[in-house]
C-alpha cells in the first residue's frame, strides 16, 4: 500500500519529520502537600485520580514532596498509591517559599520527565503551579472538578467550572510537557490506603545554598475561628441565609445543626449580616460542600450558593417564596417562615 | 515606587443566560466592563500608592478594552497602555504572559505588580505566578490586606490550614501580588473623572511588532475540547401549610429516607 499521504501529516513546511515532543516523557506525577506531619486530605483525592490515571496507561505514579522532617510521610505516600516516592527533606522547606520549591520540584521534572504532573488546588498548589507550569514552558488546566485521558492521543483532559459555575470547560495540553493540572478540593475520592504497599522511597540530594527565597513566613492567624467540624467534610450541614431576619432566627438555625449532629453553614448573605464566618459560607469562593444532607434556611439560593451545595446528596430548602431558586432546585421543598418551622422541627425530632 | 496593573475587560455576566435544561448560553446584552477581581487590583494598588509613586494600567484586550483603561484612568491611576492586536485573538494563558511581560519590560519593569486572584469570566487565577516566573519577581497570591516599606511587602494571604485561616508574609520587591477581589471593593469613578480620562489622557495601542513578540510566543499551549453544563437542577417534595404538620412530614420523610435517626 502507498502511505506516502501520511506524510502530509506529518511534516513540517520545510518537509522534516514533526519532532514528536511527547516523546520520552512518562509516569504521572503528583506533587504532595502535607501539614504538621499529616498528608493533605486534597493531596489525597489526586493521589487517587493518579492512580487511576496511571492503571489506564499502564505507567507509574511518583509522589514527590517537600518538606521538613517528611521522610516519615513517604510510606504514607506508598500506601496512597505512589509505586515510587522522590522526598526532599529539610530544615529550608519547612515553610513554602515559591522561588525554591519551583526550583527543586523543576529539576527533578528536567531529570525525570513525567508526562503528566497533578497537583491539588490548594493555597499552595494555586500558589506554586502556575508558577511552576510558567518555569517548565508548559499548559497548566487549574481548578479541574474532573480529569479524563484521551486514549487514543493519550492526552489529559481537565475540566473546570466558568462563568461562575454556570458552566464547564473542557481543556487539553497538546504538545507541551508535562500536561499540568490542579485538582479541585473536595471533587476526587480518597483512596484507600494499602496496609502493606510495594515501592521505594527515595531521598533527593540538594544543595540549597545556591537558592535564595524572597519569602518569609511572620504569622500564622485565624482571623476568625474556624468551625470545628471541616465544613468540607460534614455529612450534614445546616445553613442560614438572610431569611432568618436576626441573630434569633441565626440561632434556631444553630440548634437545628446541634440536633441534627451536624455543622453550621451559611450564605455569603449570613456573612455580611456577621452571624457566620467567611469560612463558613458555602459557594464559589467560599467552600464546596457535598453533605449526605444539606438544609438551607431562608437561603434564596442563587447560583453562586447553589454551586458550592449542588454535590449534597439530599437537599432541604426552607423558605416562605416557593419560587426561590433553592426551593425549584431542593429535594423537599418546606414552604413557609423558617422561624416558626424549625422550632417544629425541633419538637417532632425530641418526641 | 513604580506600580503595575496588568486588568481585563470582559463581557458582563449579567447579560449572560445559562440554559442548563438547552445546554446553551445566551447572551442576551453585549456589554463590557472592567473585571471585578482587575478593579479590585486597581483598588488595592490605590491604596498602597503614595505621592511620589506612579501606578500604571495595561490591559491586553479588543480594541474596545479602551474603555476599561479610561476607568481605571478615572479611578486614579497615572498611566494607561494598550497591548492589541488581531494576533492576539487565540491567546491562552501562557500567550497573554508573554504578551503583559512583554509590555512589563517595555515600561522597565516595576516595584509591584497587582492582578486580581481570579476573573469572573474564564479566570484560571494562574496570572500571578506566571508573571512572577517570568519576571524573577517574588509572588504572593490570595491576598486580603498589604503594605509596603523600604522595599519590603507585607501581606495577609489565605493560607486555609488547619491552625489558621490566614498567614502573613513579607517579600522582597519587586513582587507580583495576586489580590483576593472581595477585600478590595473598588471605588467609584465618578462622572467628572471618566470624561477628563477620555479628554485629558492618551492612551498608546502596543501590536505585536512593537511589544517584539514572534508567532512563537503566541502559540497558545491549551486547547479548548468542549464546553459543558452542570446537570439541570431536580425538583423535589413540596410541603405547604401549617408549621408543624408541614415539620411533621419533614421530619418523618426524612427518617424514611434514613436521612435522620
Amino acid at each position: 500500500m502507498d502511505f506516502s499521504y501520511l506524510d502530509d501529516w506529518t511534516e513540517d513546511e520545510a518537509g522534516g519529520p514533526v519532532e514528536e515532543i511527547g516523546e520520552g516523557y512518562r509516569n504521572i506525577w503528583v506533587v504532595a502537600e502535607n501539614s504538621n506531619r499529616t498528608l493533605l486530605p486534597a493531596t489525597l483525592g489526586v493521589m487517587g485520580q493518579a492512580r487511576e490515571l496511571a492503571d489506564m496507561i499502564g505507567v507509574y505514579v511518583y509522589a514527590v514532596l517537600l518538606g521538613e522532617d517528611a521522610e516519615a510521610l513517604g510510606q504514607d505516600l506508598l500506601a496512597y498509591g505512589a509505586d515510587k516516592v522522590l522526598i526532599a527533606d529539610e530544615p529550608g522547606l519547612a515553610e513554602y517559599r515559591p522561588g525554591l520549591y519551583v526550583q527543586i520540584v523543576a529539576d527533578l521534572v528536567d531529570q525525570y520527565r513525567p508526562e503528566i504532573l497533578l497537583m491539588a488546588a490548594s493555597p499552595l498548589g494555586n500558589d506554586l503551579a502556575p508558577r511552576l507550569a510558567q518555569r517548565l514552558n508548559t499548559g497548566l488546566m487549574s481548578h479541574c472538578i474532573k480529569l479524563e485521558l484521551d486514549m487514543s492521543e493519550r492526552l489529559l483532559l481537565g475540566t473546570f467550572a466558568v462563568f461562575g459555575g454556570e458552566m464547564y470547560h473542557t481543556v487539553a495540553c497538546p504538545q507541551a510537557r508535562p500536561q499540568m493540572a490542579t485538582l479541585q478540593p473536595g471533587y476526587f475520592r480518597m483512596p484507600y490506603p494499602d496496609t502493606s504497599p510495594a515501592g521505594s522511597v527515595q531521598t533527593v540530594d540538594l544543595d540549597l545554598g545556591a537558592v535564595t527565597g524572597r519569602l518569609t513566613w511572620i504569622d500564622h492567624a485565624a482571623s476568625v475561628a474556624l468551625p470545628d467540624v471541616s465544613l468540607s467534610k460534614a455529612k450534614v450541614v445546616v445553613s442560614a441565609g438572610r431569611g432568618m431576619g436576626d441573630a434569633d432566627g441565626f440561632a434556631l438555625v444553630e440548634q437545628l445543626a446541634e440536633a441534627l449532629g451536624g455543622v453550621v453553614a451559611g450564605s455569603r448573605g449570613a456573612f455580611d449580616a456577621g452571624w457566620i464566618a467567611e469560612e463558613q459560607i458555602v459557594g464559589v469562593g467560599g467552600v464546596f460542600i457535598a453533605p449526605d444532607l444539606y438544609i438551607a434556611c431562608g437561603v434564596s439560593g442563587d447560583i453562586y450558593h447553589y454551586f458550592g451545595a449542588q454535590d449534597s446528596k439530599f437537599v432541604v430548602a426552607i423558605n416562605p417564596d416557593e419560587h426561590a431558586p433553592i426551593m425549584k432546585a431542593a429535594n423537599m421543598a418546606l414552604v413557609g417562615d423558617a422561624r416558626q418551622i424549625i422550632p417544629a422541627i425541633l419538637d417532632a425530632l425530641a418526641n | 515606587m513604580k506600580i503595575i496593573v496588568p486588568i481585563k475587560q470582559i463581557l458582563d455576566p449579567s447579560g449572560m443566560t445559562f440554559r442548563r435544561d438547552k445546554e446553551r448560553m445566551f447572551i442576551n446584552r453585549e456589554e463590557y466592563i472592567v473585571d471585578p477581581a482587575s478593579k479590585a487590583a486597581i483598588e488595592a494598588a490605590l491604596q498602597l500608592k503614595g505621592d511620589d509613586d506612579t501606578l500604571i494600567a495595561i490591559s491586553m484586550g479588543l480594541p474596545q478594552a479602551d474603555d476599561a483603561l479610561r476607568e481605571a484612568l478615572a479611578m486614579g491611576c497615572d498611566e494607561a497602555f494598550l497591548l492589541c492586536d488581531n494576533a492576539f485573538e487565540n491567546a491562552d494563558i501562557t500567550v497573554t504572559t508573554s504578551i503583559l511581560v512583554a509590555a512589563i519590560l517595555k515600561l522597565g519593569g516595576a516595584d509591584l505588580i497587582v492582578t486580581g486572584h481570579q476573573s469572573a469570566d474564564t479566570g484560571s487565577g494562574q496570572i500571578g505566578p506566571r508573571l512572577a516566573e517570568a519576571l524573577g519577581y517574588a509572588q504572593v497570591t490570595d491576598v486580603s490586606a498589604m503594605s509596603t516599606e523600604d522595599g519590603v511587602l507585607q501581606a495577609t494571604r489565605r493560607w486555609g490550614t488547619a491552625e489558621a485561616a490566614y498567614a502573613t508574609v513579607e517579600a522582597v520587591l519587586p513582587a507580583v501580588v495576586a489580590v483576593t477581589p472581595e477585600a478590595f471593593p473598588p471605588r467609584y469613578a465618578h462622572g467628572a473623572r471618566i470624561m477628563s480620562a477620555y479628554r485629558d489622557w492618551d492612551v498608546p495601542v502596543w501590536d505585536m511588532a512593537y511589544l517584539g513578540l514572534d508567532e512563537a510566543a503566541l502559540a497558545p499551549l491549551l486547547a479548548f475540547r468542549r464546553e459543558g453544563f452542570p446537570p439541570p437542577l431536580e425538583v423535589g417534595e413540596r410541603f405547604h401549610g401549617d408549621p408543624a404538620d408541614v415539620a411533621q412530614e419533614a421530619v418523618m420523610a426524612l427518617k424514611l429516607q434514613k436521612l435522620i435517626g
